[in-house]
């Protein structure tokens, strides 16, 4: 169900969820959650269910069991909006969580830093380490591969009998790769492969590479 | 003054201008006069804002005496136009005679339109009549204060509502009513509709069922026949004739001969695009037409569109090209012809436009129907009899529309707030929710106080807050604010203005369209050639192009579909085809007569245009008789094509597709694409459908049709682009607005996430519910599908496997807008579309 690849002689898995592991680092690394943003909608007046706030937290908690890491990256976009209560389910969340957190800073993260590192957060506007770069847009810096997220990427595929298909996915070209976002109130943004991109869709229970 | 002095008053203006008044006119004054409420029936042009103007204003000289000298102030009428563009029309009028008698009356317009000066001058001193439009009523409601500007409301017209009954808007309008009747104890209420086939629940809705009011009211039918003469244009080699295709281009050339013999002509087409392009071609080809030739659809800035109006009044035109804009209202005297391009797509629709000319009473309506392909003649050939037998549709209004109720609460809320036990029995006593429950209006009340039914931890849900007086009231500012805004946003697209770079606003476009393309792009609009510069702050700034090959724009809602009595007219027709073309090989008559009513076996000329497709037709598959049910199936590079033809309608076809494919789907995994138009429709699959399945596991049954289309997954796919209105009026969807910069960025978000996320968490909202049933009592007929189904069952099931696609076939799967429907796992059909790629 997930799709390995070994870039820099390193292992990463790509997890149906969006998610993806560093097998070397025990880093799991997650991008564009958008916690909040039920709440932020609802404060504003529109009716958004209540229980789809559960449902961003229940899937963070299957893909750490799943993996059980034992740091956490967020690339950016963790927060919709500015403070609400969902803040305090964050808050327990992260009570039961082992592993250290770090959120690299993306342009939705307007909470102030001071709020999250008096939860054992760590703010960082980038991750460097060994050939790696991890930010929250998209960026091309020589010598390195970049994992991001902020796109939302999706891709639209087709088939006999007018069959049409638009999926989320991990998207990779040469030396970057984009994350798709694992919030659940979130959309999609289509992206047109060329050349040598490689996409790897995600299905609620699978991983598949249409480069294959 | 007594009745017959005011009545005399009124006959002596008519006579001033060497009028006569109709008879229908005397009735509606005397009705009027006598307190009564009722529901006028009478079409355009035939002087029906006199019939209920005249009785407004000799009321108040009865109840004014002195209203020579003494004025009495306050809003006295209320006027209703569902279309901004008719109100300066209805002023004029309502001025000429107000003024003439020498009433001291004053005529105000307040529309979307009204500059913020005039609002706040009206909200001082309202104008003795004003024209306006339900958006605008609801945001009157939505003001402080209110009931004290309604009190001496002595009448309210609702002009064209049979465009509004049927519509969410007509719902805006009940609800209006309902208030009103509580804080204007003295309003008569009055309804101007054309003919529709259901007048008599036209004006129960508009009255309220079994209510006081329409108790005491009447119907008042004008009854002015008009002679209609329809002609369809032929070419004269239908060998040339696509088989396909809705634009009708390849009949510019015959049409302009049409316009060149008369005073002034107006084409209209059934899209916006349709419209852009007729109007580019012509003067392409044409470019003697410039400066006689002008363009009227929805989308075009209002100037313009009063200019062009002015512009057919003063005869200074030869032609317009028209969408349903020009369908309402507006008396244009010049207009000698009409010509329709393409399937009007119901009679009373075609019988409104015909209307269009020959206003002077006694002339012909002439109307020209251009088929734009060949089926299409079919069609015309219904049309004709339609006309004669003057078959009108139905329209059917809302029940339950909670997202309409939900708005409406929170109007109140916004304004001088509600206690629930007040409004209950107003809002119970409409035509909308004569069956909402108890249950249902608390759940109501709980949803826009809580957000939801149950109080939550760590809850910030905020919009109307109940105080301690048990008063619903929204209080804080910024909710109000937008909610304001979002009143007149029931129409349903997001739209943006489109500017020049050096200022001049052109009209507004769809966004979705827009999104399409990049700057530097071009592509046509109000008859220009436009160049894409940048999206700015919900703008599109343009530049003009000289480049050629454009885009044009599509607008969506230019897909109608055939009415039940369209079907059963364009049905008959197929038959007389049938047998006519059987009897043309065999010569034999007998057979003819025996199965067709006597008299009605007449082949017209659009039937005998047909004969060489027809001929192809049968060569290749079979026309159908009355009682068989044909079935195509051939294969081609797309894949394996499985056709039926009901003949019932678009709506019909595609609930029938989508429960057909969902049954099939059962049987054994496998994905389709469906496609319908109004004769039949396709199920396309990169499998073959067994056919002798189909059959033998009776699967055109009208058993459990309702529980299967509920699964089929088409249904929630239309379920969710039902949702998409509903939320916007619900007010959990913030759209935005064109020319108002409003930070709401982090409040845009798609209605097709929430649906999704309505699905998952919440699928017993009931707007969310709402959406799967306006799918399934508006958009998929429910009633007429289990006709449809019943009568082919009694049919004899006629599968013919083709070589290739038929000319009955043609236009079906050739059509773009497909659903879908898939029984595959989503997992195994990525993996089998990849492989189908490495066949390509």
């Amino acid at each position: 169900m997930t799709k390995t690849l070994t870039l820099h002689n390193n292992t990463f898995i790509l997890h149906p969820s969006g998610a993806m592991f560093w097998e070397e680092e025990d880093l799991l690394v997650i991008s564009d959650v958008h916690l909040g943003k039920v709440s932020h909608f609802r404060k504003f007046g529109s009716a958004v269910p209540q229980k789809a706030i559960a449902g961003n937290f229940q899937k963070m908690n299957e893909v750490i069991a799943f993996f059980e890491p034992s740091k956490i990256a967020f690339l950016g976009d963790l927060f919709h909006s500015s403070l609400n209560k969902e803040w305090l389910f964050f808050e327990h969340w992260l009570d039961q969580i082992s592993a250290e957190v770090i959120l690299v800073e993306g342009n939705h993260d307007i909470i102030s830093p001071l709020k999250y590192e008096a939860l054992g957060v760590f703010l960082t506007p980038e991750i460097v380490l060994k050939n790696f770069l991890f930010t929250h847009h998209p960026e091309e810096r020589a010598g390195f591969f970049n994992f991001s997220g902020h796109i939302h990427p999706g891709v639209k595929i087709s088939g006999i009998g007018r069959q049409q298909l638009k999926l989320s996915c991990f998207f990779k070209s040469k030396d970057q790769l984009i994350l798709p976002a694992f919030g659940e109130f979130t959309g999609k943004h289509i992206l047109v492969p060329q050349g040598d991109d490689e996409v790897y869709v995600v299905t609620k229970k699978e991983v598949i590479c249409l480069n294959d | 003054m007594n009745q017959k002095q005011l009545i005399k008053l009124a006959n002596d203006w008519f006579k001033s201008r060497s009028w006569k008044s109709f008879a229908f006119q005397k009735e509606s004054w005397k009705a009027f006069l006598d307190g009564k409420h009722g529901l006028l029936n009478a079409p355009t042009g035939s002087g029906k804002t006199y019939a209920l103007w005249v009785p407004i204003v000799l009321d108040y000289i009865r109840q004014n005496p002195d209203y020579k000298t003494k004025h009495k102030p306050g809003l006295k009428a209320i006027w209703i136009t569902p279309l901004r563009a008719l109100s300066v029309e209805i002023e004029q009028a309502a001025n000429r005679f107000a003024q003439d008698i020498g009433s001291g009356l004053t005529v105000g317009i307040r529309t979307g339109d009204t500059s913020q000066k005039l609002r706040a001058a009206q909200k001082k001193q309202m104008p003795d009549l004003l024209i306006t439009t339900p958006e605008s009523l609801q945001l009157l409601l939505a003001s402080k204060g209110y009931e004290k500007t309604f009190k001496d409301l002595n009448a309210i017209v609702i002009d064209e509502w049979h465009e509004l009954l049927g519509t969410k808007r007509g719902v805006q309008i009940e609800l209006a009513l309902s208030r009103l009747k509580t804080v204007s104890p003295k309003m008569k209420i009055w309804g101007i509709s054309a003919t529709i086939g259901n007048l008599q629940e036209a004006r129960e809705v508009l009255l309220g069922p079994g209510s006081e009011a329409f108790q005491n009211s009447v119907l008042i039918r004008a009854d002015i026949k008009k002679k209609i003469s329809v002609k369809s244009i032929i070419p004269e080699k239908m060998e040339t004739f696509p088989w396909r295709g809705h634009l009708g281009l390849h009949l510019l050339d015959e049409v302009v001969p049409i316009i060149r013999k008369s005073r002034t002509t107006l084409l209209f087409t059934n899209t916006r695009s349709q419209c852009e392009i007729w109007f580019q071609r012509i003067l392409q080809k044409y470019p003697e037409f410039a400066g006689e030739l002008a363009m009227h659809h929805g989308s075009i800035n209002k100037e313009t569109r009063l200019w062009v109006e002015q512009a057919i009044r003063d005869e200074q035109l030869k032609a317009v090209v028209a969408t349903s804009s020009l369908d309402l209202g507006v008396d244009f005297a010049p207009v000698e012809t009409i010509i329709q391009i393409g399937g009007p797509k119901g009679v009373a629709r075609f019988l409104q436009r015909a209307g269009r000319s020959g206003h002077q009473p006694g002339k012909e309506s002439v109307i020209y129907f251009l088929p734009t392909h060949a089926m299409e003649l079919i069609e015309a050939s219904a049309l004709q009899k339609a006309v004669r037998h003057t078959v009108v549709e139905d329209r059917i209004p809302y029940l339950n529309s909670f997202d309409v109720l939900v708005q409406y609460l929170t109007t109140l809320a916004v304004s001088d707030g509600f206690f629930p036990q007040e409004i209950w029995p107003e809002v119970k006593s409409t035509f909308c929710y004569q069956a909402l429950s108890e249950e249902q209006w608390e759940w109501l009340l709980n949803f826009i106080t809580q957000g939801s039914q149950t109080l939550q931890a760590y809850d910030e849900y905020k919009k109307v807050e109940i105080g301690e007086d048990g008063l619903f009231k929204v209080n804080n500012r910024a909710i109000a604010m937008r909610h304001r805004l979002q009143i007149g946003t029931i129409v349903s697209d997001a739209v943006l203005a489109v500017k020049f770079l050096g200022g001049g606003y052109i009209g507004t476009i769809e966004e979705w369209f827009i999104s399409k393309l990049n700057p530097g792009d071009v592509f046509t609009f109000a008859g220009k050639n436009l160049e894409l510069y940048q999206i700015k702050n919900m703008q599109v700034i343009v530049k003009k192009s000289k480049v050629k090959n454009s885009r044009f724009p599509s607008w969506a809602g230019g897909r109608m579909s055939f009415s039940a009595e369209m079907s059963e007219l364009l049905r008959e027709e197929m038959f007389v085809a049938s047998e006519l073309e059987a009897d043309s090989q065999q010569n034999v008559s007998s057979s003819t007569s025996a199965a067709l009513d006597a008299g009605s076996v007449e082949k017209s000329i659009e039937l005998k245009a047909m004969h060489n497709i027809f001929q192809r037709q049968k060569r290749e598959s079979i026309i159908p008789k009355k009682d068989e049910f044909l079935i195509e199936t051939f294969k081609t590079r797309e894949g394996y094509h499985a056709i039926f033809y009901p003949f019932e309608g678009r709506f019909v076809h595609e609930a029938m597709a989508s429960l057909l494919a969902y049954r099939i789907s059962l049987l054994s995994p496998i994905t389709f694409s469906l496609a319908f138009n109004d004769y039949g429709f396709e199920l396309l699959s990169d499998q073959q459908i067994d056919m002798q399945q189909v059959f033998d596991n009776n699967l055109f049954s009208a058993e459990y049709l309702m529980d299967d289309l509920q699964k089929s997954l088409n249904a929630t796919e239309m379920a969710r682009r039902k949702f998409r209105d509903i939320a916007v009026i619900a007010g959990m969807v913030f759209t935005g607005f064109p020319n108002k910069m409003i930070k709401t960025k982090h409040l845009q978000s798609n209605s097709q996430l929430l649906f999704s996320v309505f699905r998952d968490y919440e699928p017993d909202n009931l707007l969310f519910q709402q959406a799967f049933r306006e799918t399934f009592e508006h958009q998929l007929e429910e009633g007429r599908l289990r006709l449809a189904m019943e009568r082919i069952s009694e049919q004899k099931l006629v599968w013919k496997q083709c070589e290739k696609p038929t000319p009955f076939a043609f236009p079906i799967i050739t059509d773009r807008m497909r659903e879908k429907l898939s029984s595959e796992k989503l997992e195994d059909r990525i993996k089998k579309m990849m492989a189908q790629w490495g066949d390509l």
